[in-house]
């Protein structure tokens, strides 16, 4: 999956990347917008901005991402 | 019920459950109960001082020694438990108003300032900005960015893609708004420094002068620390100076903004490079007892292809745009090709153009579509010039001795790989083609010069070669030692940088003092809550968002002026017309729920409540069918709903959106306000009326009554 600004979103899962931290456990199940998809070279390992409803702004892995039906 | 997290909350749900139920028999009890349930409203509402913690204090003593009323003894004793176990978040209640569970309504912050990375109070500063107030605007955006100027010029947004208005039309224009309020307060010399502690006599030092360094610095000066920046470069400003062209961002807002940050007594030592021109040893004899580490990522990643080493006309985007920031304006060549898709490599192709290249081509791997850079800053470059060749793969560099002539390339077309729903570029097979150019530029990425830290021994780093600290207060593992920025996060955005740069400074205060580190990354702080500006519903929804204004074309293709001009005043005080102040309304929808179902009127057309599937929002629909009863106001939770009488109307209105007004109806005897012809109309079908009203005069109940049943069989008593 290709993330693309302005894409919402849902953290459906944690993450098995070294960067998710333990409090990241509470944004599961969240929805949100992709703010920045990562600024240079698409990379499927990048982590990507992501602005979670009610819960604010992320950098988060890719993996636990999943795009919402428009 | 539903679960509450809030300890405030919570307190007041004991109270009201406890009071509603007559649980405290007694007079005396039931008495200081009521005025303890008043204080934590206030402290729930936002509305609390320094006194009510003490005063709430002395009242539970009370009422726990009233031994008369043993259920009030039991109150007490848990309210007790409840003060001591989260006196921190009663205390943070009433100096932040913020409630960071979202329980308590009036203390929950907007989308808008949830999703900034650096947690600036949007809803405030914007309505500010709308009433004129563009200095008071600044002076709440500095509590939590010393970049409004910067930030307003060149940030990626994330509030303007949560704003609640996009689900509408289009998001306020928060960023631009920004620009000019820093402009104004500058340009009229009401641009100020909050106030600062007094000297703590501790030193911190802080290596990178980018903008997570000086965010850094700047709350550690106003926390009464004496900062000390280390920059390599020659200036301040780490990317934003070297590598944002000037034609998005001019050097004079990075100097003026860093001089508000100077005069705060930080002292910054430029041309000096960690672990080469100074080192940890040194500063820790120099007395420094804590660092940060914001040191960007300036290092640019090769192409990996043939001949990238063997031509002077190879340029890395980040030193070619690094040069030109400082002053070294060769063209780098007649036809340039830029590879790349970020925004980088479009400020590279703008560069170029601007230094006078012919033809400048910016060759990317993937579709239009999958470009990261910003849609406005690849519009801008294609109408400026910049030629686009997509899914273009580069494969050698050709050449003439030491003279390069073109790009060897490979037309591509996405593919799916198997088990994958990422789409990647495949070559096709005999595609291959020579690009003309006679200079290269590479963009393909960035990352951190690592090894200037190599002294700083165990330090961890991840998987990208980005210093891993714990994101809720930007500590890395080696005690004393903080990190944010480009190169915690990789290359990233400004107001990330500004908001690691903040937390930092909070988690070195709170190492240096002692104090335990948060586990959660803090929610951001509401400063203030600005009254709201009546807009009527049509005005509301006819407000469009304003063009920025540009640079014309030519200046553009030649110069580096500025090309957005910025919005004008009117442009500004009308944008801030179109904000839904959802630091008020938190759109919990219990307005369209009491309406529709409990009223069965379904006045209020409010799609974008949905965030997911945001559903038609006409505020003018509620003028044609609202009965002005008030149901939705009553209910409100946050006093976002308003009904009023008005001189002779009835007003309904959602954070001064005003929706419907209707004439009052009186009574004809004496005077007394009814209500509007539409609610009396709605009380009438509603009683299913016995006999029929005969009469056209309208009555109070009082008057009603005083003039006996029997003369006025036809006229209904209506309130």
């Amino acid at each position: 999956m290709v993330f693309h600004k302005g894409q919402k979103i849902e953290v459906y899962r944690r993450s098995q990347d070294e960067s998710w931290e333990p409090f990241m456990d509470s944004l599961v199940g969240r929805h949100g917008i992709i703010t920045d998809p990562d600024t240079q070279i698409n990379d499927p390992n990048a982590l990507v901005e992501v602005s979670l409803e009610d819960k604010g702004t992320y950098r988060l892995p890719q993996d636990c991402l999943r795009e919402l039906e428009a | 019920m539903s679960k509450i997290d809030c300890p405030v909350n919570q307190a007041l749900a004991r109270l009201n459950h406890t009071l509603q139920n007559n649980h405290l028999p007694h007079p005396r009890s039931h008495r200081v109960a009521e005025e303890i349930q008043t204080l934590v409203l206030d402290i729930a509402m936002g509305r609390a001082g320094k006194a009510h913690l003490p005063s709430i204090d002395d009242r539970v003593s009370a009422l726990g020694d009233f031994s008369d009323d043993p259920a009030g003894v039991e109150l007490a004793q848990w309210l007790s438990q409840q003060l001591s176990d989260h006196h921190e978040v009663f205390v943070s209640h009433i100096k932040s108003q913020n409630c960071a569970t979202g329980d308590c309504d009036n203390l929950t912050p907007a989308p808008c300032q949830m999703a900034c990375p650096a947690g600036i109070d949007v809803p405030t500063y914007v309505s500010l900005i709308g009433l004129g107030r563009d200095a008071e605007a600044i002076e709440v955006i500095r509590r939590d960015n010393p970049f409004p100027w910067v930030c307003g010029l060149v940030c990626t947004r994330p509030c303007e893609f949560m704003c609640v208005r996009g689900r509408i039309d289009t998001p306020v224009s928060i960023k631009f708004m920004k620009a000019f309020a820093a402009e104004r307060a500058l340009s009229w010399g009401q641009y100020r420094n909050p106030e600062q502690s007094p000297a703590n006599g501790r030193k911190v030092c802080v290596v990178g002068a980018g903008p997570g360094g000086m965010s850094a610095a700047y709350y550690l000066a106003l926390r009464g620390y004496s900062v000390r920046v280390l920059e390599a470069l020659p200036s301040a400003g780490g990317m934003i100076m070297v590598g944002i062209p000037r034609y998005r961002l001019p050097r004079e807002v990075i100097d003026r903004e860093v001089a508000m940050i100077e005069s705060l007594g930080v002292e910054f030592c430029f041309n000096t490079r960690f672990g080469k021109d100074v080192t940890m040893e040194q500063l820790r004899r120099d007395g420094f007892e804590a660092f940060f580490f914001a040191i960007g990522a300036h290092a640019a990643y090769n192409l990996g292809i043939p001949g990238e080493k063997d031509f002077p006309q190879v340029h890395e985007a980040i030193t070619f745009l690094r040069n030109v920031a400082l002053g070294d304006r060769h063209v780098p060549g007649r036809r340039v090709v830029v590879i790349g898709g970020g925004n980088v490599a479009i400020d590279a192709a703008r560069t170029c153009l601007r230094l006078g290249c012919e033809e400048v081509t910016l060759a990317y791997r993937r579709t239009r579509h999958e470009m990261p850079a910003d849609e406005e800053e690849v519009e801008q470059a294609e109408e400026e010039g910049v030629r686009f060749a997509m899914l273009t793969i580069p494969v050698a560099i050709e050449g003439d001795g030491t003279k390069m002539t073109g790009l060897g390339c490979l037309q591509a077309k996405l593919v799916s790989k198997p088990g994958s729903d990422r789409k990647s570029p495949k070559p096709i097979e005999g595609s291959e083609f020579i690009m003309p150019a006679d200079a290269l530029i590479g963009a393909i990425g960035q990352r951190v010069e690592n090894h200037w830290l190599a002294e700083i021994e165990g330090l961890k780093w991840s998987r990208r070669d980005t210093i891993r600290v714990d994101t809720a207060t930007m500590a890395t593992n080696v005690d004393g030692i903080f990190a944010a920025g480009d190169a915690v996060t990789g290359p990233a955005t400004v107001i990330e940088a500004i908001g690691g740069g903040k937390r930092a400074a909070s988690g070195i205060h709170r190492y240096l003092s002692g104090i335990p580190q948060p586990k959660m990354p803090p929610v951001p702080v509401r400063r203030r809550r600005v009254e709201w500006t009546e807009v009527p519903a049509n005005t509301k929804m006819v407000l469009k968002r304003s063009e920025m204004p540009l640079l014309n074309i030519d200046r553009r293709r030649t110069t580096f002026q500025q090309v957005e001009l910025g919005y004008t005043e009117n442009m500004v005080r009308e944008e801030a017309r179109r904000c839904l102040r959802c630091d008020i309304c938190r759109r919990c929808g219990l307005c369209v729920q009491i309406c529709r179902d409990k009223m069965g009127v379904n006045a209020l057309s409010m799609g974008y409540l949905e965030f997911d599937h945001p559903g038609t929002t006409n505020f003018r629909q509620t003028q044609d069918l609202c009965i002005s009863c008030g149901a939705c106001a009553t209910n409100c939770p946050t006093g976002a709903m308003t009904l009023e009488d008005r001189g002779n109307e009835r007003i309904l209105s959602i954070c001064g959106t005003i929706l419907n007004r209707q004439p009052l109806v009186h009574c004809d005897c004496c005077g007394a306000v009814l209500g509007t012809e539409r609610y009396l109309e709605y009380i009438r079908n509603r009683l299913h009326r016995s006999a029929p009203n005969t009469s056209k005069k309208r009555f109070c109940d009082a008057c009603a009554r005083k003039s006996g049943l029997e003369s006025n069989k036809g006229a209904m008593p209506l309130t």
